[in-house]
């Protein structure tokens, strides 16, 4: 019967000698592939040998929603999902998906590959005021290499965009993801034909390629890679030329239906003591027309007058 | 349509510029879906560019009917049941016109019905609008070809136990070259699909869901107009068509959109031609006769 010193001695041994499996996660939104490259990547690394588990969430994924998905290879693998602070290469397909799993990454050795592709998603638009900011993820790529000790941000979808084909990003991303791994480079290139569809699959190898190419001569400090640091703006609200909504109420058309009242969406609508009606909370008022359009009786009419125009308007009135 | 130019041409649409504004406000009772109806026609109309003086509404008896009275057009308020046959007359005698007949679903599949299934064989150059509101509504709200079943009007109190029409179904199977429905709720969907039915070269048959809410929506306890609007959105089930011959009695079902389309020859067209050539023909009879040997 061994001591409990020597149980301790022998588990020590273990988690020495027995490799971990590799981690990688992939993030990203409905529609870009993520699914795509996972296949490949675990389709490779059973052709080499190794173990492989692959398990993925793809909630509301065609409307658009956050995908991911968890490779892990090794001699063996137990758990299907990486622990967090676990991931030996994060892989984001979309910038804040990207920025969202990084406490993931394991903290001291993590690698973090990120497509600076931004996919606005509807709960940032939350406020509908005209001009309003959005709240997309306001980090930069500098920011983030501040914070993370080996990542790159790279314009994978421009890139891929370049080759004629914007959905081969997924696999620019995933040439970059080669460079972490030493596979063959032909057994890279026989998965990705294995996985893409067949039309594209001259595209796909060019994109693998380049994403390949990239992370080299990021890695080697190029000139060539550095100047290929992508623009970062922030996204905008859509509606850049601010404007004041204006609503024009014919009040003897309106038979005080209570259909504006009840569909506007900001509810900034009311009946008056007269049951017509008029614009309760102006500031709340986003010109959506809704309350023009389902007005059967034409009593409201929204304008959008351009803040430029009035200042404008005002200043001609003054001379 | 890019969304900027959708932005676009709703701020430069108003309305009031195709309304006869001394007939205003118009005799709908609150909430009557058909206002919104009249909108997204006229909307329609000006996407076009159509010259109003181009423009020729016929339109026949009830709440849909009315409709005409207000477009600042050339329009025509005529007998029950037989705008698609004063329009037939006029489409042909006036080729340039842009004829549109506003009709309801009782004017339209009731009285009318002959005149709309042989309007869809000839495949004349015609925009039609059936308002289906599932009730005669300015007669009192008796039972309509397009009731729904268990729907109370005052001619069915316990229930209409009568299988109603599916008007698209109709018009297509006698072989509208354009066929389509919306709801009033969505009223740019509804407007670019009036305009795609405009556009068409041939007959074009487009049914608007609306809501009756002083007549259908009391007897049937629907709740106010806002709700009944707002119930279009949970009953609509947009769905491509499967074969519109057999459907015509497919309860529960409301596909909306583009719902069957064909490239047949418009009848006006083939006439005109057919009447040149008979024309000639009587001109020189001698040709005739040995074109005929
Ligand atoms: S335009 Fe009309 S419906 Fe839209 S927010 Fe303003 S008041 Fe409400
Ligand atoms: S929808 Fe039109 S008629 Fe109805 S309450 Fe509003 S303004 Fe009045
Ligand atoms: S009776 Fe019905 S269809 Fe006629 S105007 Fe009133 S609500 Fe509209």
């Amino acid at each position: 019967m061994r001591d409990a010193t020597d149980d301790a001695a022998v588990r020590a041994v273990d988690s020495a000698t027995v490799r971990q499996p590799t981690n990688v996660l992939i993030v990203g939104v409905g529609g870009q592939g993520v699914i795509m490259i996972s296949k490949a990547l675990a389709w490779l690394a059973q052709s080499q040998g190794f173990e492989v588990k692959q398990s993925e969430v793809h909630g509301m994924a065609k409307r658009g929603g956050a995908v991911f998905s968890h490779v892990r290879f090794g001699p063996e693998v137990w758990s299907p999902t990486i622990p967090k602070g676990e991931v030996d290469i994060l892989v984001a397909l979309e910038w804040a998906e990207g920025l969202r799993w990084l406490p993931y990454l394991k903290p001291d050795t993590g690698i973090f590959i990120c497509d600076t592709k931004r996919i606005v998603p509807p709960f940032a638009c939350l406020n509908r005021h005209p001009g309003a900011p959005l709240r997309y993820s306001r980090e930069t790529p500098a920011e983030v290499r501040a914070h993370v000790l080996e990542a790159y941000a790279i314009d994978a979808t421009r890139m891929a965009e370049e080759l004629g084909n914007d959905r081969a990003a997924n696999v620019v991303l995933l040439g970059a993801v080669s460079t972490a791994m030493d596979f063959p480079v032909a057994d890279w290139e026989r998965a990705v034909t294995e996985f893409v569809p067949k039309k594209t699959i001259a595209v796909n190898l060019k994109a693998f390629g380049l994403g390949r190419g990239w992370i080299d001569d990021a890695r080697r400090g190029t000139p060539a890679a550095l100047e290929a640091e992508p623009v970062f703006a922030t996204p905008r609200a859509p509606a850049d030329t601010p404007y004041n909504v204006r609503l024009e109420i014919t009040p003897g058309w309106c038979k005080s239906c209570d259909i504006c009242v009840k569909l506007c969406p900001e509810r900034c609508l009311q009946l008056n003591s007269e049951r017509i009606v008029e614009l309760a909370i102006p500031e709340a008022c986003t010109g959506c027309r809704l309350c023009e359009w389902l007005c059967p009786d034409f009593a409201i009419r929204v304008h959008l007058d351009s803040v430029q125009d009035m200042v404008a308007a005002q200043a001609g009135a003054r001379q | 349509m890019s969304a900027t130019t959708m932005l676009d041409s709703a701020a430069e649409f108003d309305v009031r510029d195709y309304l006869r504004a001394e007939m205003m406000p118009h005799f709908l009772c609150p909430g009557c879906g058909h206002g919104i109806a009249l909108r997204a026609l006229l909307w329609a109309v000006h996407e076009l560019a159509i010259d109003k003086d181009r423009l020729a509404v016929v339109s026949g008896i009830g709440c849909a009917g009315r409709l005409s009275a207000y477009i600042d057009a050339s329009t025509f308020h005529v007998t029950h049941g037989r705008p698609i046959a004063y329009a037939t007359g006029l489409a042909l005698a006036r080729p340039d016109l842009h004829v549109i007949v506003i009709t309801g679903d009782g004017d339209c599949l009731a009285i009318g019905g002959n005149h709309l299934i042989h309007a869809c064989r000839r495949n004349l150059k015609l925009t039609c609008l059936m308002l289906n509101n599932e009730v005669y509504g300015m007669t009192g709200g008796q039972v309509s070809p397009t009731t729904s079943e268990t729907r109370v009007t005052s001619t069915t109190p316990l229930g209409n136990s009568e299988p109603h029409f599916n008007a698209c179904a109709l018009a297509a199977a006698a072989g509208a070259g354009f066929v389509g429905r919306e709801v009033t709720h969505h009223v740019p969907k509804l407007k670019e699909l009036i305009k795609a039915g405009l556009a068409h070269p041939g007959f074009a048959f487009v049914e608007v869901m609306t809501d009756c809410t002083e007549i259908f929506g009391r007897k049937n306890e629907m709740g106010s107009s806002a709700e009944m609007v707002l119930r279009q959105k949970s009953e609509l089930r947009p769905s491509a068509y499967r074969d519109t011959v057999d459907m015509p009695f497919a309860a529960k079902d409301l596909p909306t959109g583009i719902l069957a389309r064909n490239d047949r020859p418009e009848y006006g067209e083939a006439y005109r031609r057919a009447a040149v050539a008979i024309k000639s023909a009587a001109d020189n009879p001698a040709a005739g006769r040995k074109s005929r040997q």
